[in-house]
């Protein structure tokens, strides 16, 4: 019954704290920038008034255009039960390793570049060409970076993953171990659309590729939409977090060690997102034939993980 | 240290090496590639001093100062000198484009691995793990020479293909005997000096460092 509870305490946590994890990191970039910049609950705020809005659809659209939101907020929901956030060997840890997690997020992009597609706006199929592109350059490197890291641990089960590295903890200097890290970093910049492969704050019609595609929807789908991208952005840095350094993940399930794993998540998750806010305010975008040699510089980060921890023990 | 930690970071080390030989490739402007440069002996430098601390051994200590002197303080103060005096801060149109680059040098490191198995799976020095990426280090140098045209960033892949060696001996051996790093230190600083005169007669006689437009005799 308990490992059951802690799966709901999983998704439930990657609900509540994905908004304000968008929240905050928009807000230090506001101060690093000299703005004050909105409150932490402004994307609650802006959920919560989507969610009360009436949607328009364009009559020219299919019903993939009404199912990709559900799609997307549905496959990001359930990575979250695959992923160690608070405790490390899940129940669902059978059904799931690394590779369906990364595929479940896949499959969110899958259709929004399809719903991107379906209403025939130039911008949807402007952003729906940039994001396969991106996500085909980006697909190799998650699953070099992830063998890297299985390779490591003898295993592609993420519970099994956290458990070597908190039995071994010198393996987290091993180079297979920070490479796969380096390589995972940028592929969740990239597929986050976060700067310098996507700016998140800007409309501006050059240089969108998310926003193009979700530019038709209104109302409770474009909330589910950016509820799922926020959750994706959360879930990312969740996985980088623990797999990188899992200390504070609850080995034991008891009422203690469950806080303090919750906590140590806050902690670490404060701190990733302090990074992406320093290195947000330090870049500029690349420009779009610029993406894919960031992606070859993470490839090619992703194949010395692999060498390294394979090729020679 | 223990020696498990200590392979691992040495590995560690020179993957990083490694890794600042890539941003070459990756990066277009000569002072960024100077700067890797840099970067990269720093991190040649930490290694020694990793081995050195292992081994016990007091002349890699000395020999990690020399080489923080020459190729982190020296070497790139000659080269950014160089480059703000020609005033060439692009390297524009490489032979191989940056992507290509990336892809080739994937395959390089794979080469390194292939070459170096034999070393690396009968050997039992715990630096093992690093002797490929040194190696691939090399042959990244190498790529950088032939591949970019401008002259400066010829010289920045003769550095690193030199990096690449000094790593490997230090990997591989614990380092070489003092007197014979001393005459590579010699060799490695006069190759730069006479370079940096070579970049300024290029300049000079053909108003460009792109080594390409060096075929016609008369310009």
């Amino acid at each position: 019954m308990i490992p059951w509870l802690l799966e709901a305490l999983q998704c439930l946590m990657t609900l509540i704290l994905a908004p304000a994890l968008i929240g905050f990191v928009r807000l230090l970039k506001a101060r690093l920038q000299g703005r004050r910049g909105a409150p932490l609950v402004q994307p609650y705020r802006d959920l919560a008034k989507l969610l009360g809005k009436e949607r328009v659809v364009s009559t020219q659209a299919s019903w993939i255009f009404r199912a990709a939101p559900l799609v997307l907020f549905a496959s990001t929901l359930v990575a979250s039960l695959l992923i160690p956030l608070v405790a490390a060997p899940l129940p669902f840890d059978r059904v799931g390793d690394l590779i369906v997690v990364v595929y479940l997020l896949l499959l969110g992009t899958f259709f929004l570049a399809l719903a991107g597609l379906d209403t025939g706006s130039p911008f949807g199929g402007m952003g729906a060409s940039r994001e396969m592109t991106i996500a085909a350059l980006a697909e190799p490197t998650i699953a070099l970076a992830i063998f890297g890291m299985g390779a490591g641990a003898g295993s592609t089960n993420l519970g099994e993953i956290v458990a070597r590295t908190l039995a071994n903890p010198g393996s987290t200097l091993s180079s297979g171990h920070l490479m796969a890290f380096a390589a995972l970093f940028i592929v969740m910049l990239a597929e986050c659309g976060r700067l310098p492969v996507d700016n998140p704050a800007t409309h501006l019609e050059l240089t969108m590729i998310h926003e193009a595609m979700i530019l038709e929807y209104s109302g409770p789908y474009l909330a589910l939409l950016e509820w799922a991208a926020q959750m994706k952005f959360f879930l990312f840095l969740a996985l980088l977090c623990n797999l990188v350094c899992p200390w504070g993940v609850a080995v034991a399930l008891r009422p203690g060690t469950l806080s303090v794993a919750v906590a140590a998540l806050i902690i670490k998750l404060a701190v990733l997102a302090i990074g992406i806010a320093l290195l947000e305010t330090r870049l500029a975008k690349l420009r779009l034939f610029r993406v894919p040699e960031l992606l070859g510089v993470s490839f090619l980060l992703a194949l010395l993980a692999i060498t390294t921890s394979f090729l020679v023990r | 240290m223990a020696p498990d930690l200590f392979s691992r970071l040495v590995t560690l080390a020179s993957s990083l090496v490694l890794l600042s030989g890539i941003a070459v490739l990756w990066r277009h402007s000569l002072e960024a590639y100077i700067r890797a440069f840099a970067r990269q002996s720093f991190l040649f430098v930490v290694t020694i001093v990793l081995v050195a601390a292992q081994t016990g051994d007091a002349r890699l200590y000395l020999v990690a100062a020399l080489v923080f002197l020459m190729k982190v303080v020296l070497i790139p103060n000659v080269l950014q000198r160089v480059q703000r005096h020609v005033g060439a801060d692009l390297e524009i149109h490489p032979y191989v484009n940056t992507p290509a680059s990336l892809v080739i040098t994937g395959a390089l490191t794979l080469l390194s691995y292939a070459v170096a198995s034999p070393v690396t799976t009968l050997g039992s020095v715990p630096t093992r793990g690093g002797i490929p990426l040194a190696l691939a280090t090399v042959f990244v140098g190498l790529f950088i020479l032939v591949s970019r045209k401008s002259a400066l960033s010829q010289i920045i892949g003769f550095l690193v293909l030199e990096n690449g060696i000094a790593l490997l001996a230090v990997l591989a051996t614990f380092g070489v005997p003092l007197i014979v790093e001393l005459g590579v230190f010699l060799d490695v600083l006069l190759g730069v000096l006479v370079m940096q005169v070579f970049v300024y007669r290029i300049r000079e006689t053909f108003d460009t460092l792109d080594v390409d437009r060096l075929k016609k005799l008369r310009h």
